[in-house]
């Protein structure tokens, strides 16, 4: 108690802007700025980092790509012209920098003409650009992920919700349970089990597909059903235990014990005070997992053929196709990196204590 | 005589834990008069908080065992529905903690906190809550209220949370305030101001206050009457002056003994009371304190031992011990 | 002329491995089936008839196709594929999935008829017969049928043809066959010609008029008719020859036209108003439309195809095999024997000595004698999932096929465990020890395991040396590697010795094929006089014969086990037959039930 001992006045010092309306977003725009402008620029030093590991670990591998693109009978002229149609020819640092260069001026090609920027280069198995290529297969990802999260985002806070406070009754315990269940299963045994009886044993569920979400919603989500439910599955025990845990903390907290004190409802002290301080961990692992899922959810899009990063991913990896691996492992890292950001940038909403300070 | 505003009679309050059975509170009487103070004093432990958490039904029915009578302005709160104590919290009767820091949640505005207490009870508006803040908070003495009311608590000092929060506590015009070591956590010198405030809100209002401490000097300087607990009983009741000037309870010596004074010359050693306070699962039979007392062989250990000693008087100024009148006064000397 | 210089491994062996079911081959995805189990449950696995290749008149080069029974032409045929096709120009074409596709939207000079059920006749496609040689095999001369056009309706010129083979020596052609382009200059031939577009021809092919065509080769090539026959010698229009960018939008000379490409992802086919079934003797064409999807995996596929249910009634798939995990359900299912489709691997595969180390042939025998095939067949899902060659040339693409069994793997496929000890007696060295090299996948471990353990009956200390997957062929492809033993793989371009035998024991190179190391002037001197026979049916003998020979006289390799696909296809779909020679379902024959 002695460290509280804290009884200056600071209406000197702290003086926050005034005014009625003066909200939470208003507070913290001031400190928000230069905040995401220096963790930008981390994160394009970090993104900068991996692209260069990947890049140079790749040629540390002695799988030639440009073997693959040179047929079945290969004599040497044959594998110096692949050799050279894919650019290996050129010293590797020359070739990192054309590539990094790529992205922000674009990048002419002797056969395949200009690429503009931000140009990740042109696949070295079917010649097609990799940005292209990349946004083309972005939005499944995003409608999988996004879909996923917020089934289980919800099943986890609301199963969480109720066991935190029907500790130790039935309830609780099947929750628990379910979540142990849930978090030791693998989305390639239940995805594929779901599959075969759920899509092709029985027709109850619709065979997993994406349509655009902008032509056609239901059929959007209709055909991502079924991915979602399996994914929210496996996720959803990890929210409920952290939930459940950190809710049962932040119930005994004195500021919720002081709103019931002042006569709030059961549900607001619930959703209004415990809730609040609940979300902080929540949205740390939340953020982890969007990043993970986005930087390419493998197992689940191969289980599901579901054509997306995850696959593009593993299909650069077998290929050895270095730009198509590049640009998907760029999009995974900086998906992760935008994700912990957005994190940071949430904690300040929630806590107006990370927000002044 | 007439009803007292609070009346709390055989109050028992039992906790079912993994461990056993916590008696916490166990057959605990007493009243509170309009507009007076109530000082109730005890060790951690002793019931103090419980006491008063029950007045407000903040126990865990499931895992509280409560049986008694609380009644506040002849309303008897055990048992009663949920909503009436909502009702009831915050508006008739308030209360203000220990630590102002932890207890005013830190995602909201100081403002926000004080006016949803007034809107829920009231019905007022969002812009009539806000200027009732604003008011309450000048009358606590919060310099610059109409920017304050914005700020999050730890922006605030430690005295002005505690400000804030008696602001809170009172901004409904409460019948009663309770509070729970509101100045154990701040400076002494804030300390004096806080219990200035609640004093002179107490002459404002006419509020009836129970103030709950460990330190007697509070008491002293603060309430009209004090109940002195110990493992969850009261031990000793009286007026102020009664209880400061001729203690009865070993307990109370205790106590007194253990606290500073400024009259009291320098070199003097402070005796704090021997032992530690008594498990609340397996209180020890006959009087609670005997383990910790010193005159039990002048009570006469068999009685301290096997039976419970009962408050009396009834009325004024009672303790719970063997020792005769006589004997308290000549070892009290 | 030989076949020279072949450094790197096949797309077959590599590309294999990510790109076609021909990963087969490294036996990637063999079953782990409980052995034992296998072979007692399963139905009989009736005896498999390779096909019989013979070369076709003039006549059985005229269409239309023969019809399969029952055929009905009409409808939307749907085809599901883990991967798209990384090139549609032809000249860039040798995987075995993407030429078979081709047959859809690109003609070749000659091809393949199906005749009867494992019977096939190399016949003319655009040209009117299999061609005549001249001047001792070294002349080849095509006429052209009538009546055969691009898509746009324009006539396929001689021109056409020749454009088609010169550019596929320019520098962004750098994937097809090479074959052709070497009897036509040399070794090097790219260095010899870089292709027509800055104006230069080559000299070599004449177009006497618009439906003649000569091929002038500077060596004899009794076998170029069937050359002529491979996806990569398709033909591209001079008029719309777009280079690089033909691979992306390709101009029909088939049956079809894309109407659609979502790389990736789909292709849809519409078909070719100026293909003229008359002209066509190897394509039947009778869906109206086709829809190609891709990015299912091969679990998903069987799964798909045994419900069988709605639109995948109508589906087939032209690579993806039933998995391990599918297989025993399937074969053991009497109602999917109707939409089951087998065949067994067109390739050679082969447990390579490394001559340079293992030296004594008594140890090379000893260890073929001892070699657990039985074992190692149960390990990869019973006789239904392999079967046990006993040759170097593959039955499925060898004409003129020989079978002979020199090490009893006929009669006691198990192991003669007596009498490798026996000849490992007679040997310098009674209880060698040798390192076999294998790729580090859970199925080849599993073989490690069994092959090990027989080979150590005999006396025969092993010692296994795991290799990572992606590098696999580098590690056994250098001369100077340190294992005595290791898989490898090699698939004929057409049914003929010449395109195995030059190549699996040819030039020496870190890279090459010839993973034996095996050097024998008197073999060298003997291959190249069969390729230059000019009597194509004594090649084939002499081929047959060499065979037997190599493995009596100099047993560089144990003749490993042959994958069988098993391949399922939906109810509504008639006339699907895995293709022998290039092991995927062909869609020459293709029709959707009503």
């Amino acid at each position: 108690m002695a460290s509280r001992k804290d009884d200056t006045p600071r209406e000197a010092t702290a003086k926050g802007p005034s005014g009625p309306r003066s909200g939470p977003s208003h507070l913290g725009k001031q400190a928000m700025l230069p905040f995401i402008t220096r963790r930008t620029l981390g994160a394009a030093v970090t993104l900068l980092i991996i692209a260069a590991v990947t890049f140079f670990l790749f040629f540390a591998v002695p799988a030639d790509p440009a073997r693959l693109a040179c047929g079945k009978v290969c004599p040497p002229d044959l594998l110096e012209q692949a050799r050279h149609n894919l650019g290996l020819d050129q010293p590797l640092f020359a070739q990192f920098v054309a590539w990094l260069a790529g992205i922000f001026v674009g990048r002419d090609y002797e056969s395949l003409g200009h690429c503009p920027a931000p140009c990740l280069g042109y696949s070295f198995v079917n010649r097609e650009p990799v940005f292209e290529t990349i946004l083309d297969r972005l939005p499944v990802t995003v409608s999988l992920t996004i879909g996923a999260a917020v089934v289980f985002l919800v099943f986890g806070l609301a199963t969480g919700i109720v066991a935190a406070l029907r500790q130790g009754k039935p309830l609780d315990k099947i929750a628990s349970v379910a979540s142990l269940i849930g978090a030791s299963v693998q989305i390639y045994f239940i995805g594929t089990l779901a599959l075969y009886f759920l899509v092709y044993q029985n027709q109850i569920l619709q065979r997993p597909q994406y349509l655009p979400f902008t032509e056609n919603p239901i059929a959007w989500a209709s055909g991502l059903a079924l991915p979602w439910v399996v994914l929210a599955i496996i996720f959803t025990a990890n929210y409920t235990r952290m939930t459940r845990s950190t809710m049962v903390e932040q119930l005994s907290e004195d500021y919720v014990r002081t709103a019931r004190a002042k006569g709030m409802s059961g549900r607001s002290v619930v959703m209004r005070f415990a809730l609040r301080g609940t979300l902080t961990p929540i949205i740390t692992i939340f953020g982890v997992d969007l990043g993970t899922l986005i930087g390419g959810a493998i197992i689940t899009e191969t289980t599901f053929g579901l054509q997306g990063l995850g696959r593009l991913s593993i299909k650069a990896v077998w290929d050895s196709d270095l730009p198509l691996l590049m640009g998907t492992v760029l999009v995974a890292a900086g998906a992760i990196v935008f994700f912990n950001i957005v994190v940071d940038v949430l904690y300040a909403f929630i806590d107006p204590r990370v927000r002044l300070s | 005589m007439s009803t007292p505003f609070l009346s709390v009679r055989d109050l028992t309050v039992d906790f079912h834990t993994e461990d056993g059975v916590v008696h916490a509170v166990d057959g605990l009487s007493f009243d509170v008069e309009k507009g007076t103070t109530l000082g109730i004093v005890g060790e951690s432990g002793s019931g103090k908080s419980v006491t008063n958490l029950t007045v407000l039904g903040l126990h865990n029915p499931e895992t509280s065992t409560i049986s008694g009578e609380i009644r506040l302005d002849g309303e008897e709160l055990i048992g009663a529905s949920r909503s009436t104590m909502e009702k009831l919290r915050g508006n008739k009767v308030a209360m203000i903690f220990q630590d102002p820091l932890t207890s005013l949640s830190p995602y909201h505005t100081i403002g926000k906190q004080i006016s949803e207490v007034y809107r829920k009870h009231t019905g007022a508006s969002r812009a009539e809550a806000r200027a009732r803040a604003i008011e309450m908070l000048t009358r606590v003495g919060i310099p610059q209220p109409k920017t304050r009311v914005d700020d999050y608590p730890h922006q605030f000092s430690g005295g002005m949370r505690q400000r804030a929060m008696i602001a809170m506590a009172l901004v409904c015009d409460p019948d009663l305030l309770i509070a729970d070591e509101p100045t154990t956590a701040l400076d002494v010198t804030v300390q004096a101001q806080i219990l200035d405030l609640l004093k002179d809100l107490q002459d404002q209002m006419g509020t009836s206050i129970i103030l709950i401490t460990h330190d007697l000097g509070v008491v002293a300087n603060t309430a009209h009457e004090v109940l002195v607990m110990y493992a969850g009983r009261a031990v000793e009741r009286g007026s102020v002056k009664e209880v400061l000037r001729e203690p009865r309870h070993p307990y109370t010596w205790g106590l007194l003994a253990s606290m500073p004074r400024l009259s009291a010359p320098v070199d003097v050693q402070l005796r704090p009371v021997r032992g530690t306070p008594p498990s609340l699962i397996n209180v020890p039979t006959g009087c609670p304190f005997h383990p910790r007392c010193d005159f039990m062989e002048v009570a006469g250990p068999e009685l301290c031992r096997s039976e419970r000693p009962e408050l009396s008087p009834h009325r004024g100024h009672g303790d719970a011990c063997y020792l005769t009148l006589a004997q308290k006064r000549e070892i009290h000397k | 002329m030989k076949v020279r210089t072949r450094s790197a491994m096949a797309v077959l062996a590599i590309g294999a491995l990510a790109l076609t079911s021909a990963c087969a081959q490294g036996n990637q995805g063999a079953p782990a089936a409980p052995s034992g189990s296998a072979g007692a449950s399963a139905p009989a696995v009736e005896p498999y008839k390779a096909p019989t290749i013979t070369v076709g008149t003039a006549e059985d080069s005229k269409g239309p196709a023969i019809e399969p029974e029952g055929v009905v032409k009409g409808g939307t045929v749907t085809m599901i594929d883990r991967d798209d096709f990384s090139h549609l120009d032809p000249g860039q074409l040798y995987v075995n999935t993407e030429t078979n596709f081709s047959l859809l939207i690109a003609r070749t000079l000659t091809g393949y008829k199906r005749t009867d059920k494992s019977e096939y006749k190399l016949v003319g496609d655009l040209a009117t017969d299999t061609g005549t040689p001249s001047d001792g095999g070294k002349t080849w001369t095509f006429t052209l049928k009538d009546g055969v056009k691009w898509e746009d309706g324009t006539p396929i010129t001689s021109e056409d043809v020749k454009w088609s083979m010169e550019r596929t020596f320019a520098s962004f052609i750098t994937q097809g066959p090479t074959y052709i382009q070497q009897w036509l200059t040399d070794v090097d031939h790219k260095k010899a010609y870089q292709g027509p577009y800055d104006g230069k021809r080559l000299d070599s092919i004449e177009t006497p008029d618009d439906k003649t065509i000569v091929y002038k080769f500077k060596t004899p090539h009794a076998d170029a008719n069937y050359a002529f026959a491979m996806g990569g010698y398709g033909i591209v229009p001079k008029a719309k020859d777009t280079k690089e960018k033909y691979d992306k939008a390709p101009v029909s000379s088939g049956p079809y036209i894309i109407k659609n490409h979502v790389v990736d992802k789909s292709i849809d086919l519409e078909r070719n108003p100026n293909w003229d079934a008359a002209t066509d003797p190897i394509r039947g064409a009778y869906p109206d439309k086709w829809r190609l999807e891709f990015g299912q995996e091969p679990l998903q596929i069987t799964d798909r195809l045994m419900a069988d249910t709605g639109p995948d009634q109508t589906a087939f798939t032209f690579y993806a095999t039933v998995p391990p995990e599918r297989l025993q359900q399937v074969l053991g299912d009497p109602a999917l024997a109707p939409r089951l489709m087998k065949s067994p691997s067109p390739y050679g595969n082969y447990y390579y000595f490394n001559l340079d180390r293992m030296k004594d042939q008594k140890v090379r025998q000893a260890i073929n004698y001892a070699w657990p095939s039985k074992q190692i067949q149960q390990t990869m899902g019973g006789p239904a999932a392999a079967a046990l060659p006993t040759t170097i040339l593959n039955e499925n693409t060898t004409v003129g096929y020989q079978p002979y069994d020199l090490f009893g793997k006929t009669t006691k496929p198990e192991g003669d465990i007596e009498k490798a000890k026996a000849l490992l007696a007679e040997s310098g060295n009674p209880t060698p020890t040798i390192v076999y090299a294998y790729n580090q996948t859970p199925v080849q471990e599993q073989i490690t395991v069994v092959i090990k353990s027989a080979l150590e009956k005999a006396g025969i200390k092993v010692v296994a040396k795991p290799l990572d997957r992606k590098t696999y062929y580098d590690s056994i492809g250098l001369v100077k590697n340190e294992f005595d033993l290791y898989w490898g793989g090699w698939g004929a371009d057409w049914p003929s010795g010449s395109t195995v035998m030059p190549v699996i024991f040819g030039p020496i190179a870190d890279g090459a094929p010839n993973y034996s190391h095996l050097k024998d002037e008197a073999l060298t001197k003997k291959m190249n006089e069969i390729i230059a026979m000019t009597d194509i049916d004594a090649q084939n003998a002499a081929w047959m014969a060499l065979d037997k020979e190599i493995q009596e006289t100099i047993t560089p390799a144990v003749i490993a086990e042959n994958r069988i696909a098993n391949t399922l296809h939906g109810s509504k779909i008639g006339g699907a037959e895995i293709d022998p020679q290039s092991w995927v379902v062909q869609p020459n024959r293709i029709f959707v039930k009503q």
